[in-house]
């Protein structure tokens, strides 16, 4: 199998907290791959850990077949890797618009992608105007993942983009990054897993700062033992 | 609306007391004493300003707070003084200074240049030292026999003061010719392009952290090759170049001894923020300590060059017409005598300092406004100010916009340096009360908020204004035949008072956003 | 029963060696200085000027400065406050006693009550903008109420009690304690208010409200979520800096000619954060060791280069910064727990 990531045993420190303690992600080229876990298991510093926020200390990240994890973080983004945080990070002082323009690595990028974008979240349109505060939160969430779509990725890493969402929207959601996977790999955090195993193909579980299993989605889903035990989901 | 009104309703009585108070300030005195006050205020608020600005977006951006602000703003009005009363010393000092930068401008390719020398790790640790001590010995040989010709603060009758009062009176007055004596010029000239080099290089190897590898191509050695130019073509026409700037009018020289004042506090700044704060910026309290000692190391650099004593620049003669029909009355009198005082009011208005400075002051307001809100460097300016990390992550190289920034924010500095020059004058102290001023004028606008440093700063001239001249005309107390006249130590406490009310009522200033 | 105070004694000795050898130099010190100058003993306590009597009056200024500098790592290196009006504290302790001398012929007990009084509502008034304003504000709030101090008491309609630009001068300092006669007996007194003062935030910070001023500083905001009304703790911490650099301020003024109104300027709490940035923030001891070369690099410097002293001293601090960024305590204990790690490692290879 080809894989466009490959995360080989980092170790990651926080200032001198060490938080990952070997974690290995790897993801197909084209695929979904879910990272599962309980709240602070290490799975949004995994994601920042391979696009340099908190470069690992030890470790490989392997990008597209180039080791990434010295570089500066918008040297590994540039590469073709969108980010979608938790808690979206829209910001506050730019419109909807410039939120979107902001992400532009090659001029006319936007332009270029803003029909796509507004095909998949028609909503954003009527919004251009509007300064990033404004937007109700399933709102901000369709922007943050629009601002990942503006350059050319062909890797988008997505944090809990369910997280506060109404039942709805997360609907809405899933199908946009289902249509996204057309296209591109994606990474997906998620702590709800009925969303995360109707999405994922691949899961990685991470526990305390360690991978500790990983597979293929539908293997999972009759693996109650583990379910319950990393999950504790039922 | 309502919710508008709900919502900042301190900040709307705040700003109405504040209104209700200039009200009352402008009845208590007449017409003319108001006007030259609130243009004297526009003008002291606009130099606050400049320095306030550039300090808050470097703050809001960078998260440095950079103390040493008030000593470049100085270092500004220097370096503009220099090239405006001493021309011949400024094209001097063009060939070595471009020569000593030409090194650093390589900067891009001597991490490249490092990973092709093997060598082992001891000679590793020593190499960078070893490097910036050879620079450090050619530099310290070959400049001090290198001829500029400059003036004396030792010496009365060459001393900075002297310079500035010759030129006050019309002639300007320059130094001989200062020679090669001591030293062969292509020995010199070589010696500061290698010293420059080799430091640059040495200095790039303390930063052992690894970058991209990347191909490189012309425009890695542009700046190189463009600092190098310069420093040929000033020291061929040396002399031609003096004499084309000593004869140009006064007026053309003031525009480029503001043009070279903002444009060097700007290449400053990008110097100090790139080899000084960059390493920093994990141990934020070091920074403070930092600026500190850049503060002070400037402030003794200056008394070094040019002396202690204060002196006045003079007026570009666009501003400095008398006689005849000055003060002008009318616009076609001042434009024709270029009278450096006009009637407004029947007030006597000192045309530079009360309305050239202001309008200086409203076109960079806009200017950098429109940067902010216009450009693509505005925009991530504005979203990095809020989160660094989520810009970085969409592939924008944060550290190049924080040199720029930083640059940008020491270049206002400069440049308001230079327009206070002649109305201020130059002094070692004028840093500080204005960067004090700048400081209090950004904890009562809003630390990281564009329009307040600007409602600020003006908030911050006009108080101090009106209380000096009511100092001198007093205040009527209602009801008594007692005359308050407030002196002068009441200047900066009313605005240090004004700063605790209002931090005290509204705790991120009047502007500054809730956290 | 002896045997285990000997025991205790020995391993205080051992624990404690590098503190009981300073302290013993620091009390030989003005014999020794004397002794190398041809002084003897003799002559030393009957405060004959000369070498050991200048060495005393260095050390008493370094002592002063040292107890400042400590009052000023517990609000910023301990708690974590920066406050740029630190100056006003001292610059009350130092004014309240001459005023209160000079002007109205108090006693120096009398003196010293007063001048804690005030310590404890300044604090207090301090205390009162801190549950609105948090870190750059708090920084600017400081600094507004102490540039006003500073103008209060540079202001010429105050001059008769302050002295105004010139300095307060002419304040009668009881014989016993005389600068100029009974030195020795001087700087005993301060070095046994230091060593106090030091033992006692040595106490505090092992304390559990010091522990809460650490955890305050580390983030205020889970500090407050484990329970903890952090503005008491952080009222805590004020008012025992500012009785301390009161007491540095009373000292002050009974040691100096003149009291300059430039302890009460803006330089003066830069003075403090640079004492504790050079020896270590947060460490108590670095307090003690900046201050030491502090006041001897500014001496030296002075002495033997004159008017550019304030460059080098500029260049030196960014050069500490650079290159020594824990100051000398802090990088001494982390690169003294390198050295044993390795001492470890070693140990282990062969062992
Ligand atoms: N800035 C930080 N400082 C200290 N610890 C942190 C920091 N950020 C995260 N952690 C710790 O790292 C662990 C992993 O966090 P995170 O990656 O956010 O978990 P997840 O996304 O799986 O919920 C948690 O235990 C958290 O407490
Ligand atoms: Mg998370």
């Amino acid at each position: 199998m080809e894989y466009i990531l490959d995360v080989q045993n980092i170790h990651t420190f926080i200032g001198q907290y060490h938080i990952l303690q070997g974690v290995d992600v790897r993801v197909p080229k084209g695929s979904i791959t879910a990272l599962l876990g309980r709240n602070g298991a290490g799975k949004t510093t995994t994601l920042k850990s391979i696009i340099g926020l908190t470069p690992p200390r030890e470790g490989k990240v392997i990008y597209e077949g180039k080791e990434v994890q010295d570089m500066r973080s918008f040297d590994i983004a540039s590469k073709g890797i969108g980010f979608v945080p938790e808690h979206r990070a829209i910001f506050r002082d730019l419109t909807v618009e410039e939120n979107l323009k902001i992400a532009e690595r090659v001029k006319g990028d936007y332009l270029r992608k803003k029909e796509f974008i507004f095909d998949l979240f028609p909503d954003l349109k009527r919004l251009m105007a509007l300064s990033g505060t404004a937007l109700s939160g399933g709102q901000q969430q369709m922007l943050a993942i629009a601002r990942a779509l503006v350059a050319d990725n062909h890797l988008l890493l997505i944090d809990e983009p369910s997280e506060g969402l109404a039942p709805v929207i997360i609907e809405h959601m899933m199908k946009a990054i289902r249509l996204l996977s057309k296209d591109s790999t994606i990474v997906l955090v998620e702590q709800n897993f009925l969303v995360a195993s109707q999405l994922a193909e691949y899961y990685v579980i991470i526990e305390e700062g360690r991978s500790v299993q990983a597979g293929s989605m539908k293997d999972l889903a009759n693996d109650k033992a583990a379910i319950h035990r990393y999950l504790g989901a039922a | 609306m309502s919710s508008y009104f709900r919502k900042n309703y301190v900040l709307l009585i705040t700003l109405s007391v504040i209104a209700a108070l200039f009200v009352a300030a402008a009845q208590g005195m007449e017409k003319k004493d108001f006007v030259i006050t609130l243009l004297r205020g526009l003008s002291v608020g606009s130099l606050t300003f400049l320095v306030a600005s550039g300090f808050s977006l470097i703050f809001g951006l960078l998260d440095v707070l950079n103390l040493a602000h008030g000593t470049l703003f100085m270092i500004g009005a220097y370096i503009g003084w220099t090239v405006f009363v001493r021309p011949d010393t400024f094209v001097d000092l063009l060939t070595p200074l471009a020569l000593i930068l030409s090194g650093f401008a390589l900067g891009d390719v001597y991490p490249l240049l490092a990973t092709r020398i093997r060598l082992g790790l001891s000679v590793k640790r020593i190499l960078p030292w070893a490097l910036v001590l050879v620079s450090i010995l050619i530099f310290g040989f070959i400049l001090p026999r290198y001829p500029i010709s400059i003036w004396d603060v030792e010496n009365y009758g060459q001393s900075p003061v002297t310079y500035s009062f010759m030129a006050d009176q019309g002639t300007r007055l320059l130094a001989p010719v200062a020679a090669f004596t001591e030293i062969s010029a292509p020995l010199a000239l070589i010696g500061l392009l290698l010293a420059s080099i080799i430091g640059a290089f040495g200095l790039s190897l303390f930063n052992s952290v690894t970058q991209q590898q990347f191909k490189l191509n012309w425009k890695n050695y542009a700046g190189f090759a463009i600092l190098l130019l310069v420093a040929l073509l000033t020291f061929i026409f040396n002399e031609s170049l003096t004499a084309s700037l000593t004869g140009l009018s006064s007026n053309w020289l003031f525009v480029i001894a503001v043009l070279v004042a903002t444009l060097s506090g700007a290449g400053l700044g990008a110097l100090i923020e790139s080899t000084l704060i960059r390493p920093l910026y994990i141990r934020p309290i070091y920074q403070l300590m930092l600026t500190l000692g850049m503060s002070a190391i400037g402030i003794e650099i200056v008394r070094a060059i040019w002396g202690r004593p204060e002196f006045v620049m003079p007026k570009p003669v666009f501003f400095n017409g008398s006689g005849g029909v000055c003060p002008a009355t009318n616009f076609a009198d001042w434009w024709a005598n270029n009278c450096s005082t006009i009637l407004l009011l029947d007030g006597r208005v000192r045309v530079y300092n009360e309305i050239f400075i202001p309008i200086v002051g409203l076109v960079v307001l806009i200017s950098i406004w429109m940067l902010l809100q216009r450009t693509r460097l505005g925009m991530v300016i504005r979203a990095g100010v809020q989160d660094r990390e989520m810009v970085e992550a969409l592939g924008i190289n944060v550290r190049r916009v924080f040199t720029m920034v930083f640059a940008l924010g020491v270049g206002l500095a400069a440049l308001g340096g230079i327009l206070a020059a002649p109305s201020m004058g130059l002094s070692n102290a004028m840093g500080e009360s204005l960067f004090l001023n700048a400081l209090i004028a950004l904890a009562i606008g809003g630390l990281t908020n564009y329009p307040g440093a600007a409602l600020g700063s003006v908030l911050v001239g006009l108080i101090q204004q009106f209380i000096i001249k009511y100092g001198q005309i007093g205040i009527a107390i209602p009801f008594t035949d007692i005359i308050f006249k407030p002196t002068p130590p009441l200047v900066p406490a009313s605005t240090v008072l004004l700063m605790v009310i209002i931090l005290l009522i509204l705790p991120n200033g009047l502007l500054g956003k809730k956290e | 029963m002896t045997q285990q105070i000997n025991s205790r004694l020995s391993a205080f000795f051992s624990t404690h060696r590098a503190a009981l050898f300073t302290l013993l130099v620091l009390i030989l010190l003005p014999f020794i200085v004397g002794l190398m100058d041809g002084e003897s003993p003799m002559m030393v306590f009957a405060n004959e000027s000369g070498n050991s009597k200048f060495a005393q009056g260095l050390a008493i200024e370094i002592f002063i400065l040292a107890l400042y500098a400590l009052s000023f790592d517990l609000i910023f290196g301990i708690t974590g406050m920066l406050s740029f009006g630190h100056s006003m504290f001292f610059g009350v302790g130092a004014y309240l006693t001459g005023i209160a001398i000079k002007t109205f012929g108090l006693s120096l007990p009398a003196t010293l009550g007063l001048v804690f009084i005030a310590a404890i509502v300044q604090a207090i008034l301090f205390g009162l903008v801190l549950p609105r304003v948090k870190g750059i504000t708090f920084a600017l709030v400081t600094l507004g109420l102490g540039s006003v101090f500073h103008i209060v008491v540079m202001s010429s309609e105050l001059g008769p009690y302050t002295g105004a630009d010139v300095g307060l001068q002419g304040v009668i300092v009881p014989a016993f304690i005389s600068p100029a006669n009974e030195r020795l007996r001087f700087y005993f007194i301060a070095l046994t208010i230091l060593i106090l003062v030091y033992l006692i935030y040595k106490r505090f910070v092992d304390s559990p409200t010091g522990r809460v001023c650490v955890a305050i500083r580390e983030n205020e905001g889970r500090a407050r979520m484990l329970g903890y009304n952090t503005f008491y703790f952080k009222l805590a911490a004020l008012t025992l800096s500012s009785l301390t650099a009161a007491l540095a301020g009373f000292m002050h003024t009974l040691y100096q000619p003149i009291v300059s109104p430039n302890i009460a300027g803006m330089g003066f709490t830069v003075t403090a954060l640079l004492i504790i940035l050079i020896g270590g923030v947060g460490t108590l001891s670095g307090a003690l060791v900046g201050a030491v070369v502090y006041r001897l690099l500014d001496f030296g410097l002075r002495r033997y280069i004159g008017e550019s002293a304030s460059f080098i001293s500029g260049a030196v601090y960014v050069l500490f910064v650079l290159f020594i960024p824990f100051g000398i305590v802090g990088t001494w204990k982390m690169k003294s727990l390198q050295i044993k790690q390795g001492w470890q490692r070693i140990q282990k290879l062969f062992g």
